[in-house]
């Protein structure tokens, strides 16, 4: 087993992670720092850190020391060029006096400057690049789960609580992020018992679920918590668990910190802890000759685990001893003041924090406290407790030393030294908050948690305040940070088609996406031109012969019941009571403000039985809206969405009749079946409701049928038509037809503050119902009150604006263009504008802006086409 | 945001399953005047504590509900079926 670094096979052994492999493989730079590109190695090995991000499988700034190593991974340095070892861009930390603390403030104050700079300081400080991924891009997938405990954190005091929570009965959670349970007791033998024992005895409980691999980035609202869980299995990269839980236990313990000193962060200065887990978790000899950096006697437990591991223990000293750390790639030795060690490791034994983050996170204080010498959480929330070592029970000592040095690195993600600190605060950045910001120290990959505690107390001294009035940085979510690929989840979007949708692929549609719909845009005929031509030859089609298209994703609604005409009356601005049976009436909804919501037709098909029809991407909003105004109301009304059940075309032209007459017995005289009626009739042998509409300006039938008939009767149509020359129409047909008639797409030609007034449709309005919804708002828009454009329709000779384009008086914009297509018809530009109702006029000269050019429009209140609607009727 | 409504068909659900409805409020007569459909309109209380919301059910029973909803805390004591007494 082995996985490829950058061109180097890299053996795995069992329970390796990438890091641990390439270590004991030899190497030791891992990364370049962020700023300086300063070489890097191991520092914490737990995953808290900025220095060991590589390239895994494509996945930028991967932290290689707790990701698994799998057998033919692909993995790349990053951030570093030509190599790790030989980096270009580290001469930059000899011109470190050019970039001081907060020095894109002070050089780039000029936006000309700054935009030609960018480019390269981006390329030079980003973190990782992107590479196609030759197994392709991972999959994700997000889970739901429940708990009444959740316990973050498996080490002991993690272990026990689960333990004492699944003896009481509850059905308990275990989050740990570690490959093995046990915390810091796999790797600190010398510190308690092996909790082998009550590992086994947890995991035998069947009320217990244990989620291992899996960090926990955030608490929120009603306690839930966001959970990634890495390679649930092999088909998927990452699970997201929202995981919500009664009560949450923390027992994420505490994680070890540097010290500050000249060098602390060149290659080989490692932590304690870090140092110990390649030991004892991995049979690593970390080194051969080791300095130890430690307060009092916190240094003889490491000391102990190198020896029995074969590195020579040279000396320890305290904090205050060391001066430098010498060598510039890898650790050369340690100049103290009790004199100069060769050496090739320095481990320091640094204050080990409590990580609280996700109790401040729910809600908790941290407050400073002397004894540990650590912010401690206090003011849990309710259902929120903590155990162990994140409570600051363990005392952190440690006492620290603070030189002053551009060579002390505080942040190791960005750079940011003790210098930086000191320069930030006599620029007058005296607050922790801001003098993060202004340094970013803090604000790099790992979130704070190496350089918070020692940045908080820089500041405190050189600012001669207590820590707890210094105060602490904000922990926010997610922490540690969440692929967005995880966030995304799966790649699963749910379509929706027509009953006749194979139908419409076999003609050769062109599909358009309208929500979760596939509609035909337009057929491409083989051998034909492109859409241009096709789109013609639909239109032609429509007016000269017979057409159809599928209009299934129309909502429709069946409302019945005694009150169903007083529902209608209530939620739509025109009347219905008064509509006869077999007859069809337009429908425009309402807000209480006048806003329109929505358009559609009402056919009355018995007295009490009602077909509604709505605009296919608001069909659910308003079966809820009518519910909405019937709760409480005690009317006999009953709403049933049936259009699933329905398919629904429409069949339009001067040929329409005779095609129509093929396949109904109806009596289909313009007598018999007037303009704006309706009948249920069998159709080809299947019972439909038929409706005279015209919405694209010819004679028409819309009809809607059992969707299990879809195809059948939408190919007999094609097959009685085709005699006449009919061919079925695309959506785009249908726009530039329905555009020449100005009939309004609602939320097209209308935005979320026009009424019927604005959209010119004031016949719509019938005020002198009792009350309807906007019936108040709409009374004073009638008499001009709240009527700031309106819709009016515009002839452009020589040219076509784009939708969207402004209308333009004086320079300044003062209406838009919603809709615009060449008019064959009219050979000219035409199309739906808003514009200043002053200018709402027969003739009225408009200016509109063509691709940067203004050009003259004229406004018309008339259809482009057949403006008497005789072809309708 | 990621706190629970309890229905009172369905039971405990995250928030995400609804769709919020506004407060509660008493829509004037046709008659009112403009000032107090202005307020209806375009004005929320947008009370600090406990309010009266409408909230729909649409990934559970698709039912508009009305819960009292603390607006500091996020906390829903109560709801009940829209219309029905919240006893
Ligand atoms: S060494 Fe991997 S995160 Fe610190
Ligand atoms: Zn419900």
């Amino acid at each position: 087993m082995n996985f490829l670094f950058d061109s180097e096979e890299v053996p795995i052994q069992a329970g390796d992670t990438v890091a641990s492999a390439l270590y004991r493989s030899g190497r030791r730079i891992f990364s370049r720092s962020f700023k300086y590109h300063r070489p890097r190695g191991l520092l914490c090995c737990s995953g808290k850190c900025p220095n060991c991000l590589v390239n895994v499988d494509g996945s930028p700034s991967v932290r290689s020391c707790v990701t698994p190593a799998l057998d033919g991974m692909r993995v790349r340095h990053q951030n570093a060029w030509p190599s790790l070892e030989n980096d270009a861009l580290s001469i930059g930390q000899h011109f470190d006096f050019l970039m001081p603390a907060g020095w894109y403030y002070k050089v780039f104050t000029k936006p000309a400057t700054w935009h030609r700079v960018e480019p390269h300081i981006r390329k030079a400080a980003g973190l990782g690049e992107l590479f196609e991924n030759p197994q392709g891009i991972p999959e994700y997938e997000h889970a739901w789960m429940h708990a009444e405990t959740a316990v973050i954190g498996g080490g002991p005091a993690g272990i026990q609580s689960a333990l004492d929570a699944a003896e009481r009965g509850e059905q308990v959670v275990l989050i740990d992020d570690q490959t093995e349970l046990g915390g810091h007791l796999r790797y600190r033998k010398q510190r308690g018992a092996d909790p082998r024992e009550r590992i086994d005895a947890l995991a035998a409980r069947a009320n217990v679920t244990l989620l291992q691999r899996a960090s926990c980035f955030g608490i929120y609202e009603g306690n839930l918590l966001g959970v990634l869980l890495g390679h649930p299995h092999a088909g998927a990269a990452e699970r997201l668990i929202h995981l919500r839980a009664q009560r949450i236990i923390v027992a994420t313990g505490a994680y070890e910190t540097p010290l500050l000193f000249d060098n602390n962060d060149v290659v080989g200065v490692m932590l304690s802890s870090a140092v110990q887990r390649l030991i004892h978790l991995h049979s690593i000899v970390p080194g051969r000759r080791a300095v130890i950096v430690a307060h009092g006697s916190e240094g003889d437990e490491v000391g102990a685990d190198l020896k029995q591991a074969g590195v020579e223990v040279v000396e320890i000293l305290a904090p205050s001893e060391i001066i430098a750390v010498r060598g510039s790639g890898e650790v050369k030795g340690v100049k103290s003041r009790r004199g100069d060690f060769a050496c090739d490791l320095v481990i320091v034994c640094g204050p080990r924090v409590p990580d609280a983050g996700l109790l401040s996170q729910a809600g908790a204080k941290l407050q400073w406290s002397d004894v540990p010498g650590a912010f401690v959480p206090v003011g849990l929330p309710l259902n929120v407790s903590a155990v162990g070592d994140v409570t600051g029970e363990t005392p952190v000592a440690a006492a620290q030393h603070f030189p002053d040095s551009k060579r002390a690195f505080v942040c190791i993600c960005v750079d940011a030294t003790s210098r930086d600190l000191k320069q930030g605060i006599a620029d007058g950045f005296e607050e922790i908050e801001t003098l993060k910001r202004y340094t970013t120290a803090t604000m790099g990959p790992c979130q704070g948690r190496m350089c918070q505690l020692n940045a908080i107390q820089v500041c405190s001294r050189l600012t001669s305040r207590s820590m707890d009035e210094t105060g602490t940085t904000t922990s926010r979510p997610p922490n540690p940070g969440v692929t967005l690929g995880a966030l995304a989840g799966a790649k699963h979007h749910p379509i929706r088609r027509t009953p006749m949708h194979h139908a419409h692929a076999e003609l050769g549609a062109v599909w358009l996406d309208m929500g979760e719909w596939k509609r035909p845009r337009y057929y491409q005929v083989a051998g034909a031109g492109g859409e241009a031509e096709s789109v013609a030859a639909e239109y032609r089609a429509v007016r000269e012969r017979a057409g159809l298209i599928d209009v299934g994703t129309l909502g429709k609604l069946i409302v019945r019941g005694k009150d169903a005409a007083r529902l209608l009356d209530k939620v739509y601005t025109s009347r219905f009571s008064d509509l006869r049976q077999g007859r069809v009436r337009y429908a425009v909804m309402c807000d209480d403000t006048g806003v329109i919501l929505d358009d559609g037709t009402v056919s009355r098909l018995a007295d009490d039985r009602f077909f509604v029809t709505t605009t296919t991407g608001n069909l659910d909003f308003v079966h809820q809206w009518f519910d909405w105004w019937l709760v409480a109301s005690g009317w006999d009304v009953s709403v049933t969405n049936v259009t699933g059940g329905l398919a629904s075309v429409n069949l339009a032209g001067p040929k329409a009749r005779d095609v129509l007459r093929k396949l109904t017995d109806l009596d289909l005289d313009p007598k018999a079946f007037p303009y704006m009626a309706c009948r249920e009739a069998q159709t080809f042998g299947v019972p439909a409701i038929l409706m005279r509409i015209g919405f694209v300006g010819e004679t028409g039938w819309e009809i809607h049928y059992p969707a299990e008939h879809g195809e059948e009767v939408w190919n007999a149509i094609l097959v009685a038509g085709a005699e006449f020359g009919i061919l079925p129409f695309g959506v785009e047909a249908q726009r530039l037809l329905r555009l020449e008639k100005r009939h309004v797409i609602v939320g097209v030609d209308t935005d979320a503050l026009t009424n019927p007034f604005e959209a010119d449709m004031a016949w719509v309005v019938k005020l002198d119902k009792e009350d309807f919804i906007g019936k108040a708002a709409l009374a004073r828009a009638a008499s001009g009150g709240g009527v700031r454009e309106k819709l009016v329709g515009f002839v452009m000779e020589g040219g076509v604006p784009e939708d969207g384009a402004p209308v333009v008086i004086g320079g300044i914009p003062v209406g838009r263009v919603t809709s615009s297509r060449y008019s064959p018809h009219r050979k000219a530009g035409i199309g739906l504008a808003f514009v200043p109702p002053e200018l709402a006029a027969e003739g009225a000269p408009v200016r509109v802006r063509v691709r940067g050019q203004l050009r003259t429009a004229i406004v018309t209140m008339q259809p482009f086409y057949d403006a008497e609607g005789a072809r309708l009727r | 945001m990621s706190f629970l409504i309890p229905c009172p068909n369905c039971g405990n659900r995250s928030v995400y399953e609804y769709r919020f409805g506004g407060e509660l409020k008493q829509r004037p007569e046709a008659t009112a005047s403009a000032a107090l459909w202005h307020e209806y309109s375009f004005n929320k209380v947008n009370r600090a504590g406990e309010q009266t919301e409408w909230w729909f059910h649409r990934a559970g029973c698709k039912q508009w509900i009305q819960a009292s909803r603390n607006t500091v805390t996020n906390e829903v004591r109560k709801s009940w079926i829209a219309g029905e007494d919240p006893a």
